[in-house]
């Protein structure tokens, strides 16, 4: 019997050969077992096990009808082949398409129903699969899957690796590194799933489970990669589903089927490997020798008894003499000024990848001419290009903030609306208007109009606020440093003071006290455990929840008590942000039953991105409002500040293109008048990109591509885009409009390079 | 298993020799000795102090827990307190201010903060198999000058955390002091859990459960390995 395993890398992130040789040696001491590897720094080629070492040339110079050929008379001699490697059996998937008696390795119909992320042979398996997204959706629809899942997600490549994006330059940046990497922007966000990590390897030949075993990761490397672990049977429940579907897809091979299971006792199905674990051994260890079970299978010569050393595994670093026959290379030469040697994916398997990618090998046949574009273009609601319509933006000086008059005009009587329907008898719900998101009079009017309160965090937003139209009692006062230009503090009694800190709370009860300062409501703004935030009264430590406590009971009983919060949900995710709201009425509970003091006010800040607020799917409002009473009967008003929900589509920046540098027969850069000055947010969100074509007058949403925008200033950070597409047509002097600009965008804009 | 190989070895005292009989002894006694032991409590002042103190523990959880799974362990209770020597009676607003608690106050707390979430907790007290290099560490290190601790005993120690009725009359087990859930699979090594007993004034006698393979009746010292 002669094994040809191939895989045999074994870094910290090891392949599976040497352990499919180690399991194998066991159960059959005379078998001849070769190992296959494609370069000579896989250390996995120096185990004693292996008969004899079958070193090809790296994947990426190697020459792959020559190989196949050569694998086929292997296999046609009577050799078995066991791959370790996932990019190796989606190449044989395409080179055997029928698979071959002698090669265990899953045929390509079986591989494509295994494939990540959807793995759609799961169906029947007591599993479920985590919600994702591919890549090729629009930047603005990718947010908006980030903000959903509280940025606890994961952009996966196609066939290894993934990176946790926590934020969206975060996810810019990976996602650049992995499609450059793999050569493919197909790549997918799969939303977290907290738990405990397992596994269920099997061995099936032609579509028969020959043997399974469950294996809990109980030590984990730095990757999240198994160091030890124990090992069971597998429960009927879960056998005979798995069973039926080895039959239904006609699996043949090693396979391992990676889950987390949660805190609900629910399993996750993260992916299916077409191979063996890198932990193989273990198994045996425990005397479930799964690859002979395969090998046994396909041959029908029974193995030798794995003994059972223990129920738990583990594994420790050893050294091994290395064969003579081949000596280490020296080290590569670190790059220039660079640090470290660059010894990743020694055997080329990247390249392989995309080699694999130009045969199409992962496109079930469909051949790529790897110009269209698959990127979806962000959908734009009508009021924008309605409101462009009615502006003479060629006449205006660029880079220019357009205010889209119609559209703010809709979101606050949307916003309106919305309080108007979750308020009830017992429950009034007001909109206050954040005027630090953006102090345009304009805005602040509407919020006046539509019956908003002002929320400022200054005398000189009070200032603005009063000019405006708002009256004191019109006024909530929050922030930090409220009193800063004390010498303008109004006349007349505010809405609502809340207080930063206990310090500030004893200072505004004494001028309260002594008739100084007027305000209906007094409160604090809290900061709870766990947050991560410079603002409000953190009562993450008993003593100061015991001061809060004290403080509190000194409030005058002719103001009514207040309590605030605030967490931008586009940066904790909506989720979070729940979460957040409800551990409020938590505290707030405590805080009341504790003080004798009855909360009539709560002040809820959001940070909402516009989609958000606006589609609520789950009625979280709703049901929010429902809540409160259960812990806060006395709240008799929420006040919600959807300041960024509302002025970020309000406004826009026009930007002009000055310049169109080409690559590659293609625009791969673009100068614009406009930069971050203006567009001070481009870091933490995409912005919708809009194309006026001159001729038609037209206006089209920019889908994803090559093209990168980079602003007018000389800073090298200044890139206002990274990756649009351009329409062919698009010249020197064409106009692009950003919009979702109205925000902090607006507010925090800074002068910059204008002399 | 741990208590049936005690009278096991009590029984065939007189026929294998003295030594055999000395060990058996021992470990009678170190089991007598934890068996009426009662989990820990923390004591309450019936004043504001405490109220604070334990509104502060179960708002703090519910923070903490940051919208997961309410059966998700507490595990920011050991990145609060470090583990350690407790003296009792301790009462709610001296233990939250408190850098460091041992096992029966960690278990206490986890105890409030799981009922807090609505689910139904149970105290647990184990004896656990570690080693007598261990125990002979604890001794020194608990601050005893030496004198031997009131829960270790050779390489034996006697410990508490929490049994979660997840269901169908399971439990899970939760070691605050390790942050972690106990294997439920029986072993004889170092960290093993030898024994357990469940009690509370929600349970009562004669009511089981069950814990992975084992079945455990409460208020009953029910021997694991």
């Amino acid at each position: 019997m002669k094994i040809y395993i191939s895989g045999l890398y074994s870094g910290t992130n090891p392949q599976p050969g040497v352990g499919i040789a180690r399991s194998i040696r066991t159960a059959y001491p005379q078998a001849k077992l070769v190992g296959v590897e494609y370069s000579n720094r896989c250390s996995g080629i120096h185990w004693q096990d292996f008969d004899e070492i079958w070193l090809q040339r790296p994947w990426d110079e190697l020459n792959l009808e020559t190989h196949a050929a050569e694998i086929k008379k292997v296999l046609d001699d009577g050799g078995l082949w066991i791959s370790s490697i996932d990019l190796e059996i989606m190449w044989f998937a395409k080179v055997f398409p029928d698979g071959h008696p002698n090669l265990l390795t899953p045929p390509a119909g079986a591989l494509r129903q295994v494939g990540k992320p959807a793995i759609t042979a799961h169906e029947g398996l007591p599993v479920k699969i985590p919600t994702f997204v591919t890549t090729e959706i629009s930047d603005w629809d990718l947010h908006a899957f980030c903000r959903e899942h509280d940025w606890k997600v994961w952009l996966k490549g196609p066939y290894y690796e993934a990176a946790r994006t926590r934020s969206w330059a975060e996810f810019e940046e990976k996602r650049s590194i992995l499609s450059s990497a793999w050569g493919t922007e197909k790549l997918f966000l799969q939303a977290h799933v907290s738990g405990y990590e397992e596994s269920i390897t099997l061995a099936a030949y032609r579509g028969e489970l020959l043997d399974c075993v469950r294996m809990r990761k109980r030590d984990l490397t730095e990757l999240s990669k198994t160091w030890a672990g124990d090992v069971s049977e597998v429960e009927e429940e879960f056998l005979a589903p798995l069973r039926e579907m080895i039959r239904r897809i006609n699996w043949t091979g090693g396979a391992e089927l990676e889950m987390v299971r949660d805190g609900d006792n629910q399993l996750w199905l993260l992916e299916v490997n077409p191979r063996f674990p890198a932990w193989i051994h273990g198994s045996t260890i425990t005397g479930r020798n799964i690859p002979a079970s395969l090998v046994a299978g396909a041959t029908g010569i029974a193995p030798e008894e794995s003994p059972v050393l223990a129920e738990e595994f583990t594994r420790v670093v050893m050294e091994i003499p290395v064969r003579p026959e081949y000596p280490l290379s020296p080290l590569p030469e670190p790059l220039g000024g660079r640090i470290g040697h660059s010894l990743k994916h020694p055997s080329g398997l990247v390249q392989f990848a995309n080699r694999l990618n130009n045969l199409s090998v992962f496109d079930e046949g469909e051949e790529s001419d790897g110009t269209a574009s698959v990127f979806q273009a962000p959908r734009v609601p009508p009021s924008f290009i309605d409101d462009l319509g009615s502006l003479n933006i060629t006449a205006m000086e660029t880079p220019a903030s357009l205010f889209l008059e119609n559209t703010a005009a809709e979101y606050f009587e949307k916003a309106g609306a919305l309080v108007e329907e979750l308020s009830t008898d017992e429950l009034r719900v007001t909109n206050a208007y954040s005027i630090k998101t953006n102090p345009d009079a304009r805005l602040i009017k509407l919020a006046l109009e539509s019956g908003f309160l002002a929320e400022t965090i200054s005398l000189l937003e009070v200032k603005k606020a009063i000019e405006v139209g708002f009256k004191p009692e019109q006024i909530v006062l929050n922030g930090p440093a409220k009193w800063w230009r004390r010498e303008i503090l109004p006349e007349g009694k505010f809405y609502s003071i809340f207080c930063d800190s206990i310090e500030e709370l004893d200072q505004v009860i004494e001028k309260v006290e002594s008739g100084e300062l007027q305000t209906e409501h007094l409160g604090v703004r809290l900061r709870t455990p766990n947050v991560v935030s410079r603002f409000g009264i953190p009562i993450d430590t008993p003593e100061v929840f015991e001061r809060l406590i004290d403080a509190v009971q000194r409030i005058p009983k002719e103001s009514k008590f207040a309590v605030h919060f605030h967490m931008a949900s586009s940066n904790v995710g909506v989720g979070h942000w729940w979460h957040l709201f409800e551990s409020i009425l938590r505290w707030c509970s405590s805080i009341e039953a504790l003080t004798g003091r009855l909360i009539e006010i709560l002040d809820v800040g959001g940070g909402w991105f516009p989609e958000d607020l606006q589609k609520d799917s789950a009625g979280n409002f709703r049901k929010a409002i429902d809540l409160i009473p259960d812990f806060l009967p006395h709240v008799r008003q929420i006040i919600s500040e959807p300041g960024k929900a509302l002025a970020q589509p309000s406004m826009a920046v026009a930007m002009q293109i000055l310049e169109l540098r080409n690559a590659e027969n293609s625009v791969a850069e673009a100068v614009v008048d406009g930069s971050i000055a203006e567009l001070p947010m481009y870091f933490f969100y995409p912005h919708r990109i809009l194309y006026q074509n001159m001729q038609s007058g037209d206006w089209k949403p920019l889908g994803r591509g090559k093209t990168k925008l980079l602003g007018r200033l000389c800073m090298e950070h200044d890139i206002v885009a990274s990756n649009i597409e351009l329409p062919e047509t698009a010249q020197v002097g064409d106009i692009l409009v950003f919009c979702d600009a109205g925000a902090y965008d607006r507010s925090m804009s800074y002068v910059f390079g204008r002399g | 298993m741990y208590l049936e190989g005690v009278s096991k070895t009590l029984t065939e005292t007189s026929v294998n020799g003295a030594a055999q009989a000395v060990e058996a002894v021992e470990k009678k006694a170190v089991y007598e000795h934890w068996k009426n032991w009662h989990a820990s409590q923390i004591s309450h002042h019936g004043k504001i102090c405490c109220e604070i103190a334990r509104e502060w523990i179960t708002a703090t959880d519910f923070s903490e827990l940051n919208g997961d799974c309410v059966l998700t362990g507490p595990r920011w209770l050991r990145q609060k307190f470090n583990w350690g020597a407790s003296t009792f009676p301790i009462y709610w607003c001296e233990a939250v201010r408190r850098k460091t608690l041992d096992c029966g106050a960690l278990a206490a707390l986890a105890h409030e903060i799981f009922t807090a979430r609505g689910l139904k907790s149970y105290r647990v007290q184990l004896i656990q198999k570690f080693s007598s290099v261990a125990t002979s560490q604890w001794t020194n290190s608990w601050g005893s000058c030496g004198e031997p601790l009131a829960w270790t005993k050779g390489d034996l120690i006697y410990h508490e955390g929490n049994a979660i009725d997840i269901g169908d009359r399971k439990i899970k087990v939760w070691d605050a002091s390790a942050g972690w859930w106990v294997d439920s699979k029986p072993a004889n090594g170092y960290g093993a859990v030898l024994a357990i007993r469940l009690s509370g004034l929600n349970l009562s006698a004669g009511e089981s459960f069950h814990w992975g393979e084992q079945t455990i009746k409460a208020c009953e010292w029910k021997e694991i390995c």
